[in-house]
């Protein structure tokens, strides 16, 4: 069994005001198109100014969080950069693909094609941190961050000495995105204000999102905000198991569900998924809030993130706001969280985490 | 020629996304590449994507492609005698 | 003493065949796979050469019990399928259950080579058509589901990309989730089939030779193209020899670093490279002069081979050991050569054999060392490095030791 590993900091550019969390929720963003798109931070903050002039959008958003949870963490350089992503830079991706066909296959922009590759936003942070250390990418749909915190971990328990590996993810939402995934049911036909998502959950489908999280992780506790005990990925979750799944991975770190004074689930509005998550919260006590996200973030492959950032504040203000709240419980210290999280295609993950 | 050069400043200005910068700002002579601008081999492949699309001229060299852009003055050269009518 | 992580199968695919036998064949009588491209329709096929695997992907079907036509299979997918069979060959199921297992895959544009042909269709306004078998393909991940569903496994599974060592960085996951305790066992490698969009990629870098490519050569005017799947199955020695498996390789030594010097080019010095495999050996505790043969990243473009060539040299000095880039024969297959090229490396141990470096003529002048040129046989190879250098500065070597 791994050892645990400690959360010094979190970053996270996200469709809400999360990059300055003291003006989270302040106010919320909510849109009717079915589309969240991030708020974006100065960027010029955080990368070269040379580089930064040929960079698509998702390359600044990820090299601006992970920068940023390097300066929060007191850091100039990590001992690992490891990140996941569902989709990479699609912008990247549909320029470099459209102007190839347009243009019969001739003439073509370099710089479109280097940065549609998903390993990019590592590759410029350690060049800009002068890490020159263990880098990876996972790119596995809904487990991509989730094998990357796996890997964090692996990484951390197999160090001998106090290590730092940044870990984040990062997904974007392009228009013609949504208009692909529109032809299989992805999104909700008669699109809702997004911040009330939850009450649509009758009908098929969510809405789209799109953010970047990064994190700190060491495996010594000093300025740590809290633990993550560990990660369990499960693929094709079903109503009939997702208890007993949950049951044996609290067990397995021992902790029951009634320790738990917060879930954080990845309900998303889509009714397909409904029944997945009522099976999952079955056995819930009463003291413990239920809470919900994807309303504030909308759905990407790495939606987990903008949970796993959510999680890190509330432990340090102690206070869950009431847009979150799906169902409120008695507990008014948050001690240990559960985040569960689902993906469409056929995956659901599970995050432990306590202060 | 100095058309062509005032052209040329403005096109590589946008098409490396040069923020804040103006043909008046880039010298006929300067070096593109190391010091100055900062350039690095991605822009020069840029600029030869540039030569191709605008001036119809494909370098197929990266190397032979360096020498062409080491400064405006020799691109807008290297574009009188070969451009494509 | 910790467990050694071992090799205990294996199944490959490429422009040389598919299995020990098509390969070896090659690869000792110094038959390169590369042709102009016959089943990728790009504009550039007088132009370039790619080690492009022969079979046609209706072909590739109809051998693994597919539907043909427009089935929802990449190309990508059916690549990995074949050597994914063949791995499998000799395998017990047993040894497969649930997610005591892992898989670990890489490939570099998932089923970018369907998606490209169709995605006019799915950003049109038609709601249907044959292009929906094919909405969920473009992301890496697609071969690695559609892999463990083909062979009705459920396995932990992850999939890597970073660039040129993908695969490699996949063996380097499994061996460390085998001893963490994580898994018992894992396949890993990758697969990457040619698109017109890797294709102009490479194209649009001007790092891509119309003849066939010269690692190591002065006049080297880059790389080739490839394509193919590559697994490697890892597990503790002692589960190996509890079950009386045939144990191919030690898995002894591994390294990834990244250079942090520029987006896609090396660091000129090659300090990227020296530090990986230094690394590398360290890991595996062994010191340079006890390797072997190196298999090189070798890709035949300027700056790496100048950049892997001097880390070479600095590291194992001038008296350095066989090395060669198996890339002329291959093609660079992309996500898949980590594991294409260990599997050479593994090969090379077994069967005392270095294979040759193809069209190598003039020796780098910045270099005192020069790879091997010719098939050199009766060779005593008792540990093997194998690089892959990667964009985004990703780098990785692998060290196999032999039985």
């Amino acid at each position: 069994m791994m050892k645990p590993v400690y959360i010094l900091s979190s970053s996270a550019i996200s469709p809400q005001h999360s990059f300055e969390p003291e003006n989270f929720l302040h106010p919320v963003k909510s849109t009717d198109d079915g589309k969240l798109f991030v708020v974006d931070p100065d960027y010029r903050q955080f990368i070269n100014p040379v580089a930064i002039r040929r960079m698509s959008r998702l390359i600044k958003m990820g090299i601006a969080a992970g920068m940023n949870a390097l300066k929060l963490a007191g850091l100039e350089k990590p001992d690992a950069i490891i990140t996941g992503t569902g989709l990479g830079s699609m912008t990247d991706m549909e320029h470099f693909l459209k102007d190839m066909i347009n243009m019969n296959e001739e003439a073509l922009n370099p710089t479109f094609f280097i940065q549609s590759t998903y390993n990019s936003v590592n590759g410029w942070i350690a060049v800009q941190s002068k890490c020159t250390s263990y880098n990876q990418t996972y790119v596995n749909r809904g487990f991509s961050l989730e094998l990357s915190l796996l890997d964090a971990q692996l990484l951390l328990n197999e160090a001998t000495e106090r290590e730092v590996a940044l870990v984040g993810c990062f997904d974007e939402l392009t228009d013609e995105y949504f208009i692909v995934k529109n032809k299989i049911g992805y999104w909700k036909k008669q699109l809702p204000q997004s911040r009330h998502l939850l009450k649509e959950s009758n009908t098929v489908g969510t809405i789209a999102g799109e953010g970047t999280s990064f994190f700190t992780l060491s495996n010594k506790a000093e300025n740590s905000v809290c633990i993550l005990h560990g990660v369990k990925m499960i693929q094709s979750p079903t109503s009939a198991e997702i208890s007993a799944n949950i049951s044996t991975f609290l067990q397995q770190h021992h902790v029951a569900l009634q320790d738990i004074d917060l879930i954080i689930t990845g309900m998303n509005g889509d009714t397909n998924f409904q029944p997945l998550y009522q099976a999952a919260l079955e056995h819930t006590q009463p003291h413990t809030t239920i809470a919900a996200f994807k309303h504030l973030s909308g759905e990407y492959p790495t939606a987990s993130g903008f949970a796993l950032w959510l999680s890190a504040q509330l432990f340090s203000t102690q206070t869950i706001p009431e847009e979150i709240i799906y169902k409120r419980g008695a507990t008014t210290d948050i001690r240990k969280i559960l985040i569960i999280n689902h993906y469409i295609l056929n995956t659901a993950s599970l995050m432990l985490l306590s202060n | 020629m100095e058309d062509l050069k005032l052209k040329l400043k403005q096109q590589i200005i946008e098409s490396l996304n040069l923020q804040g910068m103006e043909p008046k700002d880039i010298d006929d002579n300067a070096a593109l590449f190391g010091e100055g601008l900062g350039l690095d081999s991605i822009d020069s492949l840029e600029l030869m994507v540039l030569l191709e699309r605008n001036y119809g001229i494909k370098i197929e060299d990266a190397r032979e492609g360096r020498k062409v852009l080491s400064s405006v003055q020799s691109m807008a050269e290297y574009i009188q005698l070969h451009q494509k009518a | 003493m910790a467990d050694r992580i071992v090799v205990t199968s294996l199944g490959i695919l490429s422009a040389l065949g598919l299995g020990k036998e098509a390969h070896l064949h090659a690869l000792t009588r110094g038959h390169a796979g590369l042709q102009h491209p016959q089943f990728l329709k790009t504009f550039h096929a007088p132009d370039c050469l790619i080690g492009e695997v022969r079979m046609s992907d209706e072909e590739l079907a109809i051998s693994l019990n597919l539907p043909g036509g427009n089935n929802g299979y990449t190309r990508t997918t059916l690549l990995a399928l074949f050597a994914m069979r063949e791995l499998l060959q000799g395998v017990d199921e047993s040894l497969l259950k649930d997610d005591s297992f892992a898989f670990i895959n890489a490939n570099t544009v998932g089923g970018m080579c369907s998606v490209e042909n169709m995605y006019f269709d799915f950003i049109s306004n038609t709601p249907e058509g044959d292009f929906l078998k094919y909405i969920d393909t473009l992301d890496c991940a697609e071969s690695t589901q559609n892999v463990a569903k083909y062979f009705g496994l459920k396995p932990m599974m992850a999939t890597i990309s970073t660039a040129c060592s993908s695969s490699a960085n996949a063996l380097i996951l499994g061996a460390r989730m085998i001893q963490q305790g994580v898994v018992e066992r894992a396949i890993c490698g990758g697969c990457d089939a040619m698109s017109r969009f890797t294709v102009n990629g490479f194209l649009s870098l001007k790092n891509v030779a119309k003849n066939p490519c010269k690692p190591f050569d002065q006049n080297r005017m880059g790389l080739n193209l490839g394509e193919g799947a590559g697994y490697l199955m890892l597990e503790r020695e002692t589960d190996a020899k509890k079950r009386g498996a045939e144990i191919l390789a030690y898995f002894t030594g591994y390294a990834n670093t990244n250079d942090a010097y520029h987006p896609t080019a090396p660091s000129p010095d090659g300090a990227g490279a020296y530090r990986t495999m230094f690394q590398a050996l360290e890991k595996a505790n062994l010191q340079p002069e006890t390797i072997g043969y190196i298999n090189a990243h070798g890709t035949a473009t300027i700056n790496n081979d100048a950049a892997e060539g001097k880390a070479i040299e600095n590291l194992f000095g001038t008296q350095a050991p066989y090395f060669s880039s198996t890339k002329p024969f291959t093609g660079h297959t992309l996500a898949a050569a980590g594991s294409i090229e260990a599997i050479f490396s593994i090969w090379a141990m077994q069967e005392g054999k270095v294979f040759p470096n193809l069209n190598f003529e003039n020796q780098m002048e910045e270099l005192q060392i020069k790879p091997a040129a010719q098939l050199i046989s009766n060779v005593a190879v008792n540990h093997v490095l194998s690089n892959s250098f990667g964009f985004g500065g990703n780098n990785v070597s692998l060290v196999f030791s032999k039985v």
